[in-house]
């Protein structure tokens, strides 16, 4: 009917309720809701404000209307600028459609006609348009074929020769996983204080004591990050979908394979920040025996994180270097800026390679260290432990 | 059975057990008494191996305990030790299981528990719902839900009514009576003497009184007896000076019984008779002292300035 648990039965027993228990609980559906919602506002709207930005209403209402129409419609489609060709009856109607703002310019013999100024890309458009058909009909006069022009002109494209391919999408890439890194330091807080908050729950309905008569400390602690942080991983599994359906969805991004490069970057480099953070927010949180305390407890963590928030900014927008480079191989602010400087491949094999080693290190210590500290404090309720307290009796206590 | 051996344990400075020795037989209901920060808590979080000892063994059936056998044990902590926010089926089963018991046997065990406490329509209900008498009533079910042979309660009693009470003992007292061993702490000594079948007093951290209650009756260096004799005003005093080592513990109010104490050895005819030269006597009965009585004279014999540690 029964028999022990081995240590990792016991992991995955903790690991399962902590799961469930929170997978089920509603502020874990709202918390979700609103990150998506973020998501969806940030990529979405840039997008939403950007149409009107490049889309122009122009008329050509001159006697040379058809030809500027025919060769602005040809600029406009290179210059990547959305022109729509009105209709008016004459000058006069154009001018009063200018004014009253339904058009936003108009092209009469050498001039151009708008209310107050014109937008540069528009212009540019506007003039090479005028510019070619001004040309051809003065090549006319002087007695050349119309079509001869024409071909001739058509020829004198520049054909496009693109030394680095890939630097669009690299930067592409490097945005997407400073996004994320931005998404993450939200993450690695919340997840973070899940954990303190679950460890003071327990400690202060001194459930752990009913725990810890069953299974070892470093079972609950063990169970409790990784229950905690599956949960996580599929919270930021579910944003990434969403984000990047939504962002191909606008066109915001072109959706390759690609472009998951830098999501499995950024979620792979998260379960490492999240393991030390989460160590260190378990031990913070045991030496406390009360709700109100956590906040003053988990204060270092809190800074540790923004630091790690502003290193990815700082990064991000310093691309070479050797201070950006140094600081994304500092564990664990490398957990944010290391991912945005491997998706835009500005990292060498070597600098990802140290980054990690010293990334496990501190996890390897971290385990150790906030391992014992949670032991030797989550059983001694009243004041706040100190460190070094809980350091000495966590020896002590049953493994 | 369960023994702890010269069992010590110090906070710092304090200490909270000082060579402790304790033995707690199946089928028996232990009732562990002794002064707040006394160290009853602090020992029972040793057997359970929720704390260390600094020195001394813990022993079940003569041999030292590990977590194979304290999967045996079920334990109550004093306060709540429950998640508020966890269903009971959910919580009850998890905590069932956390001890190696399988999810089917689990399932089926801790919904009988639930019946048997009339809780089994609450089942889906998150703890923090239910009032304290049923949360305390679930922390029971919590303990028994494994099966346990060993079962060490951290004042179960405390905060229940009457009925509450009695329910909880008379579930006890079935778990007992099926074999499992029993401790439990309470500062309702009156409780303690009726239900339990052996008591320990402690004191700073040692035991200083271990038995049956009648053990510690007899154990007692004197005998009480109650008497009431129809004569003048003082009558006490003149029966008690008539007596060899005789003294007046309590003179009561007028026409009711004094409350007299006798050594052991003293033959208590004698002070029937002396009592008889004074005049008619209505009323002679021995006192057997209470549990309370003994508790305090216990604990005031090893009197030294208390010492509060956090138990």
């Amino acid at each position: 009917m029964s028999r022990a648990l081995s240590f990792r039965e016991a992991v995955a027993l903790v690991a399962r309720r902590e799961f469930m228990q929170r997978a089920r609980d509603r502020s874990f559906f709202v918390s979700t809701a609103i990150t998506i919602a973020i998501i969806i506002v940030v990529v979405v709207f840039p997008r939403a404000l950007s149409f009107g930005a490049d889309e122009y209403q122009v008329a050509f209402p001159g006697p040379d209307g058809g030809a500027l129409q025919a060769a602005a419609e040809a600029q406009a489609e290179l210059a990547d600028v959305d022109l729509t060709v009105v209709d008016v009856a004459d000058t006069g109607e154009a001018e009063a459609r200018v004014r009253e703002g339904s058009l936003d310019a108009y092209v009469e013999g050498d001039s151009v006609v708008v209310e107050r100024d014109l937008a540069s890309s528009l212009r540019v458009v506007l003039e090479n348009s005028h510019s070619a058909v001004s040309g051809t009909r003065a090549l006319e006069e002087a007695g050349i074929d119309a079509d001869q022009v024409a071909s001739a002109l058509e020829t004198a494209r520049l054909d496009l020769v693109t030394l680095d391919p890939e630097a669009d999408e690299r930067t592409t890439r490097g945005a997407i996983a400073f996004i994320g890194a931005l998404v993450l330091y939200g993450q690695l807080l919340g997840y973070g204080f899940w954990v303190a908050l679950g460890v003071v729950e327990e400690k202060s309905s001194r459930v752990v004591e009913v725990l810890l008569s069953a299974i070892p400390a470093r079972a609950l602690l063990a169970g409790k990050v990784l229950g905690i942080g599956a949960l996580g991983l599929s919270q930021l599994l579910l944003i990434s979908v969403v984000a990047l359906g939504a962002a191909a969805l606008t066109g915001s991004i072109a959706l390759d394979a690609s472009m998951l490069q830098p999501i499995g970057l950024v979620l792979g480099w998260f379960v490492l920040g999240y393991v030390a953070y989460a160590c260190m927010s378990a031990a913070a949180a045991a030496r406390v025996s009360r709700q109100e305390e956590l906040q003053n407890a988990t204060t270092p963590l809190t800074m540790l994180a923004m630091v790690s928030f502003f290193a990815s900014f700082y990064v991000f927008f310093n691309p070479s270097g050797t201070g950006p480079t140094i600081v994304s191989m500092i564990p664990p602010v490398s957990a944010l800026a290391m991912p945005i400087r491997m998706a835009r491949g500005d990292a060498a094999p070597w600098e990802v390679g140290l980054a990690l080693v010293l990334m496990f290190a501190l996890i390897a210590g971290l385990v150790v260290v906030a391992g014992r500290v949670y032991e030797g404090a989550v059983l001694r309720m009243g004041a706040k432990v100190p460190l070094a307290e809980a350091w000495r009796s966590g020896r002590r206590t049953r493994a | 059975m369960l023994e702890l051996v010269g069992v010590s344990k110090r906070y710092g400075e304090v200490v909270a057990l000082d060579d402790l020795h304790l033995t707690v037989r199946p089928g028996q209901m232990y009732g562990f008494v002794g002064t707040n920060g006394a160290g009853k808590t602090t020992a029972m979080r040793i057997v359970l191996g929720v704390l260390d000892a600094d020195a001394g063994d813990v022993r079940w059936q003569g041999r030292p305990l590990d977590a194979g056998i304290r999967r045996e044990f079920g334990y109550m902590p004093e306060e709540r030790g429950l998640y508020p926010k966890m269903r009971l089926l959910e919580q009850l089963v998890f905590l069932a299981r956390l001890r190696g018991t399988d999810a089917a046997t689990a399932t089926a065990s801790a919904s009988s528990l639930l019946e048997r406490f009339g809780l089994a329509g609450r089942a889906g209900d998150r703890v923090e719902e239910l009032s304290l008498g049923n949360q305390q009533r679930v922390q029971l079910a919590a303990a028994l839900v494994h099966d346990p042979r060993v079962l060490v309660l951290d004042e179960p009693f405390s905060g229940l009514d009457p009925v509450g009470v009695d329910a909880m003992a008379t579930v006890l007292r079935e778990r007992v009576d099926g074999g499992a061993a029993l401790v439990f702490s309470s500062h309702q000594l009156d409780l303690v003497e009726r239900l339990c079948d052996a008591v320990g007093i402690i004191r700073a951290g040692t035991l200083v009184a271990d038995g049956t209650v009648a053990e510690l009756r007899g154990g007692s260096g004197s005998r009480r007896y109650r008497l009431s004799v129809d004569g003048p005003e003082g009558w006490a005093d003149r029966l008690v000076a008539a007596v060899d080592g005789a003294a007046v513990l309590d003179h009561g109010p007028a026409g009711a019984p004094a409350l007299i104490e006798l050594p052991r050895d003293a033959d208590d005819q004698v002070l029937l008779a002396a009592a008889l030269r004074i005049g008619p006597v209505r009323q002679f009965a021995a006192a057997e002292p209470t549990l309370v009585e003994m508790f305090r004279e216990v604990v005031s014999e090893h009197a030294e300035p208390e010492e509060e540690v956090a138990a």
